[in-house]
């Protein structure tokens, strides 16, 4: 399920820019952008979002001046130009402080931040870059740039890296919510795989490296939404 | 940003720091030609109201003008204008009138203006560009 976010800045091109940023990631669905903190306050007290981008100086009220009036306290990711707010972002619990333009790279920090302060039991442990797994009596640490696919055997798991094969006892419904969210997607009930190693895309299968891993119908649409299809 | 990885590579003008929007969005070069049409699309009213702020000695609005059309151009990768933006929205911080900006303020406005013309050659450029990969 996807985090629901609203963009609140005045500028054109730096909100098509974050939406664009936020697509990419394929773990944000953008519900609106509002130019004015007038009209993100009427639509944030009638829904609710998880994460709020917002602008410090707009026309009229401030950034700060709507969540001050915000009936509830969404994540927040500060969007502006001037360093100097970092202060009030600290006093406003902001998630992250994002000086404009910033790189989708800096952008995806924001994001694992947001996955560690959300304190979510689904997500809390997506932001690392590794993971460690119990294998042959010890605890092995796998990068996730090193793993290609995860398998599902029955009560027991694969994790297919270029150089080898590890085994262990897990299932993909439990991994699927201990993995990074940024680096691997769920593509069938048997498979999560790295979304950067994907080679290519035919049908219903996707190939890593020489392997066939099939793409379900439930699945497809989230994996195609992931790709820079151009 | 879809890091399409076009062979070949748009030259862009000297004074656009190339190296800057590649970081932003890689090679992808329809996106970059997105971004430059919509900094001009918004560019003349962020312009007029820099103007309009000036001329009525309203700095409360001339520093919220300026810093509302300061990151558009480290968008478009003149960082370089960004940080006079960012000088000038200094000055309106320390000023009482707008009468003594008129050095800084007469500045600020050739150097908008040439912006804008180069972002708007760049622009066609690229939809050249654009228009002959596709």
């Amino acid at each position: 399920m996807k985090w629901t976010c609203v963009i609140v800045e005045d500028l054109q091109v730096a909100a098509d820019y974050l939406v664009k940023c936020c697509e990419k990631s394929g773990l944000l669905q953008v519900k609106g952008h509002f130019t004015n903190v007038e009209q993100a306050l009427e639509y944030l007290n009638k829904n609710s979002v998880d994460i709020l981008f917002l602008d410090v100086e707009m026309p009229g009220a401030s950034g700060f001046d709507l969540l001050d009036q915000l009936a509830y306290y969404p994540k927040v990711i500060l969007t502006t130009s001037k360093s100097e707010y970092a202060y009030n972002a600290f006093e406003y619990n902001v998630t992250d402080f994002l000086k404009k333009p910033f790189t989708y790279q800096r952008f995806q920090e924001a994001l694992n931040k947001l996955t560690t302060a959300a304190g979510d039991n689904n997500i809390s442990s997506t932001a690392t870059d590794h993971i460690f797994i119990k294998c042959d009596g010890k605890l092995v640490r796998l990068n996730n740039d090193d793993i290609l696919f995860i398998e599902s055997m029955g009560d027991y798991v694969k994790f297919v890296t270029p150089d080898k094969k590890y085994i262990t006892h897990n299932t993909i419904k439990n991994l699927e919510e201990k993995v990074n969210r940024l680096t691997f997607i769920k593509v069938h009930r048997s498979y999560i795989i790295n979304i950067n190693k994907i080679d290519d895309i035919r049908e219903n299968d996707l190939f890593i490296k020489g392997n066939e891993i099939p793409v379900s119908k439930a699945h497809k649409a989230d994996v195609l939404k992931r790709l820079n299809i151009i | 940003m879809n890091g399409s990885n076009f062979s070949k590579k748009f030259i862009f003008n000297e004074k656009i720091d190339s190296e800057y929007l590649y970081s932003l969005y890689e090679d992808d070069y329809q996106y970059i030609e997105e971004i430059f049409q919509t900094t001009l699309t918004h560019f003349d009213e962020d312009f007029k109201g820099i103007q309009r702020a000036y001329e009525t000695d309203n700095l409360s609005d001339l520093k919220k003008a300026i810093h509302k059309m300061k990151p558009t151009f480290g968008f478009v990768g003149l960082p370089l204008v960004q940080n006079i933006c960012r000088d000038f929205e200094d000055f309106c911080q320390k000023a009482t009138s707008s009468n003594e900006l008129t050095s800084e303020y007469q500045q600020i406005v050739v150097t908008l203006a040439e912006s804008k013309e180069l972002i708007a050659s760049e622009y066609n450029k690229l939809k050249e560009f654009n228009s002959n990969i596709l």
